[in-house]
Parts: C-alpha cells; sequence; structure tokens
C-alpha cells in the first residue's frame, strides 16, 4: 500500500470563493434582479476564499483552525463540492463522504428505521451496505432507539436525533471523510463512543479533513493542520507547529497598549490611558495560554484632575456579552501625576473561550469618571489531561476544586 | 469538457446514485401518504370531483355541448388525468430545489436528482386515476382503445414536458423567488388554454390553429394521450404530435442546459 499512501489524494490549488454582498440580504426579487443587469452598478464583492492551496496524501488527517468567519465552512463546503470555487481548482481523488451536519436530511414524518436508509442514501451508502451494517448502527445508537425504531423521529428527543444521525455517519466507509465539527454533540457519554469510533476510524488509512474550534481535538486527531485567516493560508504544515504558532498569534495581537503623551491617549479630561497589559503566566516550554494559566493585568493612567479618591473597577466578560466577575481595586487618594493598578487571576479559574477586559476609573467609589471599554480580547486554550472526551467543557469557570474520590469498603 | 461529454457524465453520476433518486422518491411518496387519512384515496377523489363539476357547470349551468361525439365524461376525465399528471409533476419539479434546500446547502450529489425524484408523487396519483378511467369507461358501455400501447410514450412525452417547464422554473426561482409566484397562473390558465375540459374540434378549422399547436405543445400531447384510450379517436393528428413531441424536446434539452449552467449558484441563494 505504499504507492498509494504517498500519492495526493486532494490537491487545491489557488482556490478562491468570491460571494455578493447585497445590500438586502436573502433571496432577490425579480426586480432586483433586472435592475442588476440593467444598472452597472456592481454590489459589494466579499472573498470568503483566497488563493488558498495545499495538498494531502492518502490516510493525512488535517485539522482546519481559525476564527469565527475565516474561511472554514465555505472551505469545507468547496472541497465537499456543495459550491463550487469562483476561482481555482481542486481534485480529489477517491470516494468523499462529508459531515457536515448530522442527521442531514432526516424526515420527521419517517421511522427511525426509513431515516437510516434514507440519511445512509443521502450520505453516499448503497442500499446493500446500509443493510449489512444496519444491526451495528442500530446498536450504536443506543437501547433507547431501539425501541422507538419505527417511532417517526420527529416524536425524538433531541438527543436520540442526533445518536442515530451520528450512529449512520459513524458507519460511513469513504476514502475522504470531511468533518465539521459533529464532535461535539450528544451527552458525554455519547461522546465518549462516537471520538472512540472517530479514533478507530482514523486509525485506518483515510484522508480525514476535520474543522474544529477544539485545539485539544486538533491535536489528538490530525497529523496536519491548516490555518486560514480572512480567507487566506495563514499557516499550514505539521500539527504541533501550526496549532503553537496559531496560538501565540492569537494571544500575541492586543495584549499590551502604551501611549506616551496624555494628548494621544484614550480616556477624557480628567482621566487618560498611559500604558495596559495583559500578561498570561505560561509555563515553561508552553507557548500558548491554556486554563491552567494565571495572568496579570497591569494599568497605568494620568490623573489630570484634583487631587481625589480613585479606584479602579475591572469587569471580565464572556463572549456571549456576560459579565464573569466583576473585582475593584482598593481606593487610593490620587494627587495629579501617574497612577497604577495591578491584578493577579489565578490560572484554573476562567474555562476555555473568549473574553473581553473593560475597566472603569470611579472616583469616591460612586461617580464613573472614565470606562475604558474592550481594552483586551483573549482567548483561552482548553487544556486536558487522561480524557477521552472533547466535547465543550461546560460552563464559564473551570475550578480544580479538590475532590477527592476513594473506597471506603469493598461490602455492601 | 463539450457539453455533450459534460451531460454524458451527469448522466453516468445519476444512474451511479439511482439508489438516492428512489430512495428519495420514496421518501416524497411515504411522506405523503402518512400526513392524509385519506391517502391514496385522494388520487381517486380529485379527478372525480373535477368532472362532476365540469360535467354540472356544462349540463346545468353553461348548457355546453361538446361536438366530438365521445362520452363527454370520459373527454373530461381523460383530460384532467392528463392535466394532473402535467400539472403536478410541473408544480413539484419547479419547487423542488427550494424545498430541498438543506439538502443540496449540506450534501453534494448530482442535483438533477432533486428534480427527478419530485414527480413520484404525481406519478403514482396518475396510475391510480387511470384505474379510475378504465372502471369509469367500462360503466359508460365504453371500452378502452386497442392504442392503449401507446399510452407509456404519451406518459414519457408528458413526462418530458413537464420537466422541461419544471426544470427551467426550478433553475430560475431559486435566485428570482418572484418567478414562484407565477406558476399556479401557469397551471391555472394552462387548463383553459389547453383542450382539457373540451376536445380540439372547436379548434381545428381555425387558420391559427398550427401555430397555436407550435406555442402550447401539451395541446398536441393531450390529444394523443385521449387517442391512447378512447376507442377510434380521431382528433388525434400526427402531424401536430409531431410538432409537440420537436417542442418539448426543445424544451427538455434546454431546460437541461439552463439547469446545468445555473446548478453550481443553487446553493448560494438558498
Amino acid at each position: 500500500m505504499s504507492i498509494i499512501y504517498n500519492m495526493q489524494v486532494i490537491d487545491v490549488s489557488s482556490v478562491s470563493k468570491k460571494y455578493k454582498v447585497y445590500k438586502n440580504p436573502g433571496p432577490i426579487s425579480l426586480k432586483n434582479g433586472l435592475k442588476e443587469v440593467f444598472s452597472k452598478k456592481s454590489n459589494q464583492e466579499f472573498w470568503a476564499i483566497n488563493d488558498v492551496s495545499f495538498s494531502l496524501s492518502a490516510g493525512d488527517k488535517l485539522g482546519i483552525v481559525g476564527n469565527n468567519g475565516a474561511g472554514k465552512s465555505t472551505l469545507l463546503k468547496i472541497l465537499s463540492r456543495i459550491t463550487k470555487p469562483t476561482t481555482g481548482s481542486i481534485s480529489v481523488q477517491g470516494k468523499v463522504a462529508s459531515l457536515l451536519e448530522v442527521g442531514t436530511g432526516f424526515h420527521p414524518e419517517l421511522t427511525g428505521r426509513e431515516n437510516i436508509f434514507l440519511n445512509g442514501a443521502i450520505l453516499g451508502m448503497k442500499k446493500s451496505e446500509i443493510t449489512a451494517q444496519f444491526d451495528e448502527i442500530v446498536d450504536f445508537a443506543g437501547e433507547q432507539i431501539i425501541r422507538f425504531l419505527d417511532t417517526p423521529v420527529k416524536r425524538y428527543s433531541s438527543g436520540m436525533y442526533v445518536r442515530l444521525g451520528f450512529a449512520i455517519a459513524a458507519h460511513l466507509n469513504p476514502e475522504i471523510l470531511i468533518i465539521d465539527e459533529v464532535l461535539a454533540v450528544g451527552d458525554a457519554d455519547f461522546q465518549k463512543k462516537s471520538l472512540g469510533k472517530m479514533k478507530e476510524v482514523a486509525s485506518r488509512e483515510k484522508t480525514i479533513l476535520f474543522v474544529s474550534h477544539n485545539l485539544t481535538a486538533v491535536a489528538n486527531l490530525c497529523n496536519k493542520t491548516l490555518h486560514l485567516e480572512k480567507g487566506r493560508v495563514k499557516a499550514f504544515g505539521d500539527t504541533g507547529q501550526i496549532l503553537t504558532s496559531y496560538m501565540a498569534a492569537l494571544q500575541n495581537n492586543v495584549f499590551e497598549h502604551q501611549y506616551e503623551r496624555p494628548e494621544i491617549a484614550p480616556g477624557n479630561d480628567i482621566i487618560r490611558l498611559k500604558y495596559a497589559k495583559l500578561h498570561p503566566r505560561l509555563h515553561e516550554d508552553q507557548s500558548y495560554w491554556d486554563i491552567r494559566h494565571a495572568f496579570n493585568i497591569e494599568l497605568e493612567f494620568w490623573n489630570l484632575g484634583s487631587t481625589s479618591n480613585l479606584n479602579v473597577s475591572l469587569h471580565v466578560y464572556a463572549s456571549t456579552g456576560e459579565c464573569i466577575f466583576n473585582v475593584g481595586s482598593g481606593s487610593l487618594s490620587c494627587r495629579y501625576g501617574l497612577i497604577r493598578a495591578s491584578l493577579e487571576v489565578p490560572g484554573h479559574y476562567l474555562n476555555d473561550g473568549n473574553y473581553v477586559v473593560s475597566f472603569m476609573v470611579v472616583k469616591d467609589k460612586s461617580i464613573i469618571l472614565h470606562n475604558f471599554e474592550e481594552i483586551f480580547n483573549f482567548e483561552i486554550a482548553d487544556f486536558r489531561e487522561d480524557t477521552t472526551w472533547y466535547g465543550k467543557w461546560p460552563g464559564y469557570v473551570r475550578p480544580s476544586f479538590s475532590f477527592p474520590i476513594e473506597q471506603i469498603s469493598e461490602t455492601i | 469538457m463539450g457539453i455533450f461529454q459534460r451531460f454524458n457524465s451527469q448522466f453516468k453520476e445519476i444512474l451511479h446514485d439511482s439508489e438516492l433518486l428512489f430512495i428519495l422518491a420514496k421518501r416524497d411518496i411515504s411522506v405523503r401518504y402518512k400526513q392524509t387519512y385519506l391517502g391514496v384515496g385522494w388520487a381517486i377523489v380529485r379527478p372525480v370531483l373535477t368532472m362532476l363539476v365540469f360535467l354540472f357547470a356544462f349540463k346545468n349551468v353553461a348548457k355546453i355541448q361538446d361536438l366530438s361525439g365521445y362520452p363527454i365524461q370520459l373527454v373530461i376525465f381523460s383530460g384532467i388525468l392528463f392535466w394532473n399528471l402535467f400539472a403536478t409533476t410541473f408544480q413539484s419539479v419547479s419547487n423542488s430545489i427550494i424545498v430541498n434546500g438543506n439538502l443540496i446547502s449540506k450534501v453534494y450529489f448530482p442535483r438533477l436528482i432533486i428534480c427527478l425524484s419530485s414527480i413520484a408523487v404525481s406519478l403514482i396519483d396518475f396510475l391510480v386515476g387511470l384505474v379510475v378511467y378504465i372502471i369509469l369507461a367500462f360503466a359508460l358501455g365504453q371500452s378502452i382503445s386497442i392504442h392503449i400501447f401507446l399510452l407509456p410514450l404519451a406518459l414519457i412525452l408528458t413526462l418530458l414536458s413537464s420537466l422541461g417547464f419544471g426544470i427551467l422554473f426550478a433553475s430560475f426561482s431559486v435566485k428570482y423567488r418572484d418567478l414562484l409566484q407565477i406558476i399556479p397562473l401557469v397551471v391555472q390558465y394552462g387548463f383553459f388554454v389547453t383542450p382539457i375540459v373540451y376536445t380540439s374540434q372547436s379548434l381545428i378549422g381555425s387558420k391559427w390553429f398550427i401555430y397555436y399547436s407550435i406555442i402550447n405543445p401539451l395541446a398536441g400531447l393531450v390529444e394523443f394521450f385521449r387517442y391512447s384510450l378512447l376507442v377510434k379517436y380521431h382528433l388525434f393528428n400526427p402531424q401536430i404530435l409531431w410538432i409537440s413531441v420537436a417542442s418539448t424536446l426543445f424544451i427538455f434539452s434546454l431546460s437541461l442546459f439552463v439547469f446545468h449552467k445555473r446548478e453550481d449558484s443553487f446553493v448560494d441563494h438558498l
């Protein structure tokens, strides 16, 4: 098999995809369509994917990472042939199955049994393949499904729906498998089973393309990684190397603000920001920030007003906009000049995710002199040891409280 | 690649995925009958009711007589059978891409499969209606034409024309949703300008009949269809049929060409 192994099964060469941005999104009316034809005014263009090239050999497992809007999903759609690139070409050798969603094409009125055949056919399985694996699929989906096999899936709970969908997908046998975050489905137990199946699939000489926000899963499953940024290839290569630079790039951008003179600094007539720094305290030989690491925030600002009692109130928000915590500094009688405040947040405190920091300078603990909004925007990566579960860890905080477990006796 | 080679490769792809075609057709059929109590009974009720309404309108209200000499029930019922087949396939094919938008934006398969599979329900309805027609004919003391062996051909031509119009509408309506508003109008007006509840007897003499047949290929098809069912049906004109066949094939090939040109952009508008 060594000859096949070295063959390039996927070759993407300078692929770009342009979308028109319509002023009124949604379907186009005939009127606007005609207008578009007769007036030469062009709509705004947007390149979702711009000059992307890479190639994979048989057996490669590629992780695709990047921020929201980096073009990951568009790239998967192009590779799955769902949409055509505007320019450039792709060549794919072998049978492809793409899983951009669990349970694609399930019809709510049809029974679980009927949907297995429907969904399997949609994903590219032959009827004989489905029949041969039918019992395995049902077994994999779990006991509950067996009982409701002849019930319309509209009566299924969302968990059952997803389990059945994944069970079918897990029994696909393509040469190339394209997956979009479907790992993050089901309860913990089912995820464990799914991941086991994924690893089993991955261990065969199969080519896998996998989009995920979960860097731990990418690190575990993929030997190669493609980092997309604003539709372009930022980096492509060995997973270890790419993830390290990806996290480092992600975290180095805006962690320091420095202003030489008050005139150019943000703020107002009384308070101006001189310096702000967010500094993750990475462990040695670690190049990116994960949940274990503590971080410091240092703030310096000019007090241009008269002597007054000032304190700093700092807020950390989740990307959903909810405030995770608010801490206040001590209060100090500040004279005209430069003031410094610093904060340390311990490791094993914030969960993985994106966070925003804002702070305000408050006079007499009640009057807000100035609110510095969204000073820092940072991401904390996940870190797990000894786990086979890669779903999103729930919650905003991720404490590692002491939580011992012991066997008290061996009799009932 | 030339256009013919591309059609050829697409045809091969569809053949390769024929199981998907059948399972999608099966899905449409089982969903259709699971949602209704009367199920397949609707395929009987609908044409029978339509026929009764027109019988009432012709005999008791408008006092119109068809002069072709064939039992008016059979003329109307065969017409309705034909028209329902055309109209329902045309409508479901026209809407098929949008209705199955979720599939199209998540999985790749030859898009034409969606259009082809959506004729299944109408075809079942047609077959049920055909049985009703045969019963009706015997009940009226008539028999079935020996030309019934031509019925499959008539069926194929009807399907090709409805697919042709349907695929054209499907190709454009994904981007221009206004077109969806036109579909019911085509069905409604087409019913009256085609010899469905009357025969072409009264049209044949007109000077413009030949032009009419070119514009409306269904006129020739419906008479061919009746020729295959009614005994000694004399209104069938092979020359007119050739015109219908030519324009049907033209529209069908045009629709394949247009569909092929536009299918890659579907997902961007869904």
